[in-house]
């Protein structure tokens, strides 16, 4: 199978290119190539073009690590603050962790790295949050939505159940990630529960909740808010109405659907 | 979506549509015969740009080019990718699909990167199998454009134009000819792009790209992130009668992209290079 050649020179590169510490390729070129199964012309290719091939390094890292630093500001900041911010990307560019041909995909990806290899976990056990929270700004406002169910009305009864935008999520942390900034990157504890939601111009916006609000919202879209009120204990269901439907007028909520059958 | 079913004129010097230029071309076009998009940039997204993005796709004529189906990798092609892109050529009205005659995957991860394929026979072979398979994939026709690579990647069997010409003709494909390309490979790699341009087929031209670069060190680097230099624009005006058609040629810009007003002046500027080239009769002009 010749085209088994092809196959390793390209694993080769990518190699070259994503590998935490350049220095065997930079000292060693040929046993860079022969390490790989590559035969002796085509060490010879690397050990000509050494420097050449590790001009890949630049463009496909800064590629990769683009939207992660730009949507992951926040968290940038905070490991830049302990000198391990590049030691992080360096860590997960080496796990090849990014699979998906879309790019808007890196940030996940990363998330999704750092939930699996619980890198940092042990220092900052904020840190997935965090993140999570700063991608959940752009999922927000990307999502790509859905078609909406019909016969929904604007104005909340008790015996309806709420539907919510699609890109609109109902979320809980265990830290006030929404709070830290670049300046003050580290979260108290605390439970807090998010509404975010995408507004009239197409920003993401977030609202923070009650636990109790948390819950309606979150039980309503399965059975009747006047239901849902009564599980939770709410005893005040006017002022329930009004908050739904002030989060129906901000964009978070669709509508509400008619009565549930029983 | 549904289909904007435009069919051109795809002619003249067109624009890729970028981010930031997406409000205002939506107020209306600004006198520009073609966009291009990248598919990967709109399917599966949502939101506010998006429907702006979407309007502009559905209101004027489109080209399509891609990023990361890595037409020379060996990951297999995700048939629910192709289903979405193929939805989005139709309504797009794109009259054939682009990417690049390159790889950017291995083993499932993808580097988002143009990465050089080795100049040999068994990546022609392979190339060709791929290509044809998208080809048969795709509801329209098929191209591949030559792309800027730094380094020879293994033992080359293949000369790059004859590694090229092998693969448009093995697989059957158009040609995306990126003259920047060209020109930033020649001066890499020490070779007249002249007489590169004269061992291709000329014949397979369906659509030019032209960009600009900038120096690295050494190195010059397919940066898209400065303007055309003229140089790059002589060739253009050089291999336009050669080809003996209008072939559409797509303005790219990437990196430090500027204002809207900028770049479509310079637009315009090699609009009139092609037009001045298109009214001398192609036997004249391919002899200057």
């Amino acid at each position: 199978m010749l085209e088994a050649s092809v196959l390793a020179l390209q694993r080769s590169l990518v190699d070259a290119a994503l590998m935490a510490d350049a220095g065997p390729l930079e000292r060693d070129p040929a046993g860079f190539a022969a390490g790989r199964g590559l035969p002796p012309g085509d060490q010879a290719a690397f050990v000509r073009f050494k420097d050449r091939l590790l001009v890949y390094r630049d463009p496909v890292r800064a590629d990769l690590a683009e939207p992660v630093e730009t949507i992951c500001f926040v968290s940038r900041a905070l490991l830049e603050q302990a000198g391990l911010w590049d030691e992080c990307l360096a860590a997960f560019l080496a796990s090849r962790g990014v699979r998906s041909a879309f790019y808007r995909d890196l940030a996940a990806s990363f998330l999704g790295w750092l939930a699996t290899t619980g890198w940092g976990r042990e220092r900052w056990p904020f840190l997935l949050q965090l993140v999570h929270f700063e991608l959940l700004n752009v999922l927000v406002a990307h999502h790509p939505g859905g078609d909406p169910p019909a016969g929904l009305h604007p104005r909340p009864a008790l015996g309806d159940r709420l539907v919510l935008e699609v890109p609109t999520q109902v979320v809980t942390y265990q830290y006030q990630v929404h709070l830290a900034t670049v300046q003050a990157p580290v979260p108290a504890p605390g439970t807090t529960h998010l509404l975010a939601y995408r507004d009239g111009t197409g920003l993401p916006q977030w609202l923070e909740l009650t636990p109790a609000t948390a819950s309606l919202l979150l039980r309503a879209q399965q059975t009747s808010i006047g239901q849902a009120a009564l599980d939770l204990g709410l005893t005040d269901l006017s002022e329930a109405v009004e908050l739904l439907a002030q989060c129906q007028a901000k964009g978070a909520i669709l509508g509400f659907a008619g009565t549930i059958p029983r | 979506m549904g289909s904007s079913g435009h069919s051109g004129p795809f002619t003249g010097v067109g624009l890729g549509l970028r981010h930031p230029h997406f409000a205002a071309v939506a107020r209306g076009n600004p006198g520009v015969p073609f966009w291009e998009i990248a598919p990967e940039n709109v399917l599966g997204d949502g939101g506010h740009e998006h429907d702006t993005v979407c309007r502009i796709l559905e209101r004027d004529p489109v080209l399509t080019h891609g990023l990361g189906l890595s037409v020379g990798g060996f990951d297999p092609f995700d048939p629910e990718y192709l289903e979405q892109l193929a939805g989005f050529l139709a309504f797009t009205g794109s009259p054939w699909h682009s990417e690049h005659l390159c790889f950017s995957s291995v083993d499932g991860s993808t580097t988002h990167e143009l990465l050089p394929m080795p100049m040999t026979r068994a990546a022609v072979r392979h190339t060709i199998r791929r290509a044809r398979e998208l080809q048969d994939r795709l509801p329209v026709p098929f191209l591949l454009e030559n792309i800027t690579y730094y380094a020879e990647l293994g033992e080359k069997e293949l000369a790059e134009p004859e590694f090229l010409a092998e693969i448009l003709d093995g697989a059957d494909v158009g040609w995306l000819l990126d003259i920047n390309n060209i020109y930033v490979n020649a001066i890499n790699f020490g070779f007249d792009p002249k007489d590169w341009l004269l061992r291709v087929p000329l014949d397979r031209v369906v659509q030019m790209h032209i960009a600009g670069h900038d120096r690295v060190g050494e190195l010059v680097i397919d940066t898209h992130g400065a303007p055309v230099i003229d140089p790059v624009i002589e060739l253009m005006r050089w291999v336009l009668p050669r080809i003996g058609r209008p072939v559409p040629v797509l303005l790219e810009r990437d990196n430090d992209i500027p204002d809207l007003e900028e770049l479509l002046a310079e637009r315009a500027a090699i609009q009139e290079a092609y037009d001045d080239v298109m009214a001398v009769p192609a036997a004249q002009a391919s002899h200057a």
